[in-house]
């Protein structure tokens, strides 16, 4: 048998409404409230406890309600997680949001909660890795609600196979991966399809929403170039022939520094690309084609930048994901602002 | 321009005394089949394995896959390539379906090669787990690429491509189980009832990245690195025109069968002359710079515009870089007025949250995609391995690394390097969702 909790807010935990919004966190053991009809839907899951926290005690306090709640499930043992259902109160949505995630990302357990599309709750955490499902406007929908919630948990403790999101009836998370209908329709037929509808004017269905792109602002100029530290940063894949680091040749998670104080220019002789996505002949003849050491330490005795930073960063680009490019870039920028950098020439392929 | 496909379907495989088809049975001298092969004195050792749906086998690193057939009468089979260069897409060709011939490195794979399993949780993955296979198992001297990422296999995609053709010439005077027709006049000499059908294109983009010769897809046995976009007859693809490349990841690849067999191509003559008048194929290319990414899609837009197109399909054999192509050309079109749909494959990241193509515009509004290049797969040991599983590991195929072979035999690794895993070409009944 595995153990669930519910999180309900001061309102279903039967304390009170708007005057008692303020009630501070509590755990009882047993079922309280909606806890009951969701522990008659469940199987092989038993709710041990549940938690009661006003919504405006875990709007105004959040750290303190949320450092609360963890402190409860500290000696508790606990499989799966549940709030709400929230409908579209807007405080109780965005409560059952944040402890779902906490609980999810801390304890490392599924946690599900309910809400109607319009609670600021859904926008605010569909994209993290809770569960969402699509609910009803009020407490009219509550059976309905937790039924859903619930026939997902017996799922989910069964080790079912999961379908997508918009069947299991839950808010996409952004999670996009292959399924394997045996008997659906060939791409070819869907292609052609989805054309005769277009052709007609029909409505039809992209099977990739364009996703909203993520627009990084312009950096403003350096004021005084030759004053500025400059680093070479690439995704062209320029390492050491030894490959110290073992950076992906593509599907890179990995990225390297590698010291170039006192070099004039790469050599050859010590770096090469790793890259696989582009033809390596000319880099490997001479990798400042990829990376331009030799260029910019011309610069350097012009006088025309200040200083070539003694390291540069390194990278493939070749089939790695937009998750991954922006976790090394992010992690590689906070190096280079640490180490004064004042600007970076980042080089492709 | 009309082409008849005189087909033999193929139950069973064997070996036996002489190469030949009979009822379903297709036998072949193996000892005969293996001289063709070796005709090329690169070759230094080969073999051929029969492998079938079902069958509790694993292959890699597969390089090509070729669907074996002979030119009856109107041209050669993969003319530049392994024969005179004369035109096809008319006359007679006989095939034997439900088979292929499958180039399988014995020890060296690389970037673009893939694996295939013919059983089990693997199966599900590629379309290429339900053909029975005529595997040519072989190795050569090509000591320049044998312990390069990247490798062209000539010796061994040309020796498939000898080999598939040897093999179909035992039906060459037989008389075909059913016979396909592909017709289409002439743009100009079509009804008015099918001229007053929506004109649609295909657009194929080839993959063709690499600056070097020998890498790339070819068209008559041209490089497609080094060509404009160009008008085509559908039956031209269908008839060996095109021939394979051997760069691309290889769950985004169109293998020769894959051009031969071109499911979109057939669907859309289904409905020419219903609901479309399928004008042609117009054959383009994937690009490295970004000039000529944009010359490429110029010329698309223009051609399709030319030829009176209202509707086009556009479908991208890559994923990546490429990507830039693939929307360049479809907003080059729907700029052009003309309704476009593409078809190709995705990036999203073993979690599924990355961003799906490396180029986004919102006038590319009607996608279909058939898979997650990235998408993480593990599968259990396999009791037969054709070819070398450790070369999944080890020789830099795009899906796998270091250390995705276990001692066991069980692998994990990137749909990547999946065989033709995503069959953008359309066979894929994989498709994306969101969880």
């Amino acid at each position: 048998m595995k153990k669930g909790i519910l999180y309900i807010n001061q309102f279903f935990g039967q304390i009170g409404g708007e005057e008692m919004a303020d009630y501070e966190p509590e755990i009882r053991e047993g079922l309280v409230g909606p806890a009951t009809f969701l522990q008659q839907q469940l199987k092989d899951i038993e709710i041990t406890h549940t938690i009661i926290c006003g919504d405006n005690f875990m709007g105004s306090r959040k750290e303190e309600a949320v450092q609360r709640i963890m402190g409860f499930l500290q000696d508790k043992e606990i499989d799966i997680f549940f709030a709400g259902p929230a409908f579209r109160a807007g405080r109780y949505g965005v409560a059952c949001g944040t402890i779902c995630h906490e609980v999810n990302q801390k304890l490392n357990i599924p946690a599900i909660t309910s809400m109607n599309e319009e609670n600021p709750g859904v926008e605010m955490f569909r994209y993290t890795d809770i569960y969402i499902f699509k609910g009803g406007k009020s407490a009219a929908q509550m059976k309905e609600d937790i039924k859903a919630m619930a026939r997902f948990a017996n799922k989910l403790v069964h080790g079912e196979p999961l379908l997508p999101a918009a069947e299991e009836g839950y808010f996409g998370r952004g999670k996009r991966h292959e399924i394997y209908p045996e008997d659906g329709p060939m791409a070819a037929d869907r292609v052609v399809d989805m054309l005769l509808k277009k052709l007609r004017g029909e409505p039809f269905q992209t099977e990739l929403p364009m996703p909203k792109t993520e627009r990084i602002p312009i950096a403003p100029p350096i004021k005084d170039l030759s004053r500025a530290t400059i680093a070479l940063v690439t995704s062209g894949g320029i390492v050491p022939h030894e490959n110290p680091d073992r950076i992906q040749s593509a599907s890179a998670t990995r990225w390297g520094k590698y010291d170039i104080a006192g070099m004039d220019s790469l050599s050859p002789e010590i770096f090469k690309t790793i890259h696989a996505g582009y033809d390596p002949n000319a880099a490997n003849e001479d990798p400042n084609r990829v990376v331009p050491l030799d260029a910019l330490r011309a610069y350097e005795k012009e006088g025309k930048i200040g200083k070539v930073y003694d390291y540069f960063y390194t990278t493939v680009g070749t089939g790695t994901t937009q998750g991954e490019a922006a976790r090394m870039g992010r992690e590689i920028a906070r190096e280079l602002l640490e180490a004064g950098v004042d600007g970076v020439i980042l080089t492709s392929t | 321009m009309r082409l008849e496909i005189g087909n033999f379907p193929v139950r069973e495989v064997r070996f036996g005394e002489t190469t030949a088809y009979s009822n379903g049975i297709l036998t072949i001298n193996k000892e005969e089949a293996l001289k063709v092969v070796m005709e090329d004195e690169h070759i230094t050792e080969a073999d051929l394995v029969i492998a079938c749906p079902g069958d509790p086998v694993r292959i890699v690193p597969v390089k090509e896959a070729i669907e074996p057939r002979v030119k009856v009468s109107g041209g050669t089979m993969f003319p530049g390539v392994t024969n005179e260069l004369v035109p096809v897409g008319w006359g007679r060709t006989h095939a034997l379906k439900g088979v292929d011939v499958l180039v399988v490195g014995k020890h060296w794979g690389g970037f673009q090669d893939g694996l295939i399993d013919m059983s089990g949780p693997g199966a599900k993955h590629t379309f290429y787990s339900s053909l029975k296979h005529i595997c040519l198992v072989a190795d050569t001297d090509e000591e320049f690429e044998r312990y390069e990422q990247q490798k062209k296999n000539h010796a061994l995609r040309w020796a498939g491509h000898r080999l598939a053709e040897y093999i179909a010439t035992c039906v060459k005077d037989l008389e075909p189980e059913t016979l396909e027709v592909y017709e289409l006049p002439p743009i100009t000499q079509r009804s008015p009832e099918v001229n007053a059908l929506p004109g649609v294109v295909y657009v194929m983009q080839l993959d063709s990245q690499m600056e070097e010769d020998g890498y790339n897809a070819l068209v008559y046995g041209w490089d497609s690195n080094h060509m404009l976009p160009t008008f085509m007859h559908p039956n031209e693809v269908l008839d060996g025109a095109i021939v394979s490349g051997s760069f691309m990841p290889c769950s985004s690849k169109f293998s020769t069968y894959c051009h031969q067999n071109n499911p979109t191509i057939k669907r859309l003559y289904q409905e020419h002359g219903k609901t479309i008048n399928f004008l042609g194929v117009i054959m383009s290319n994937l690009n490295v710079n970004l000039e000529e990414k944009t010359r490429s899609a110029l010329f698309v837009a223009q051609i399709a515009k030319s030829l009176g197109a209202v509707g086009a399909i556009v479908a991208e054999e890559g994923y990546g870089n490429p990507d830039v192509d693939f929307i360049k050309c479809i907003v080059a079109l729907e700029e052009a007025g003309i309704k476009t749909v593409g078809i190709t494959n995705e990036c999203t990241g073993r979690d599924g949250r990355s961003q799906p193509l490396v180029a986004l515009d919102e006038r590319a509004d009607a996608l279909v995609t058939t898979g997650n290049v990235s998408e993480l797969i593990e599968l259990p040991p396999m009791p037969i391995v054709i070819g070398e599983l450790e070369a999944l590991a080890r020789d830099g195929l795009s899906g796998g690394w270091e250390g995705c072979v276990r001692p066991d035999g069980s692998i994990i690794m990137e749909n990547n390097a999946m065989f033709c895993g995503d069959t953008i070409c359309g066979f894929s009944r994989k498709r994306m969702a969101e969880f």
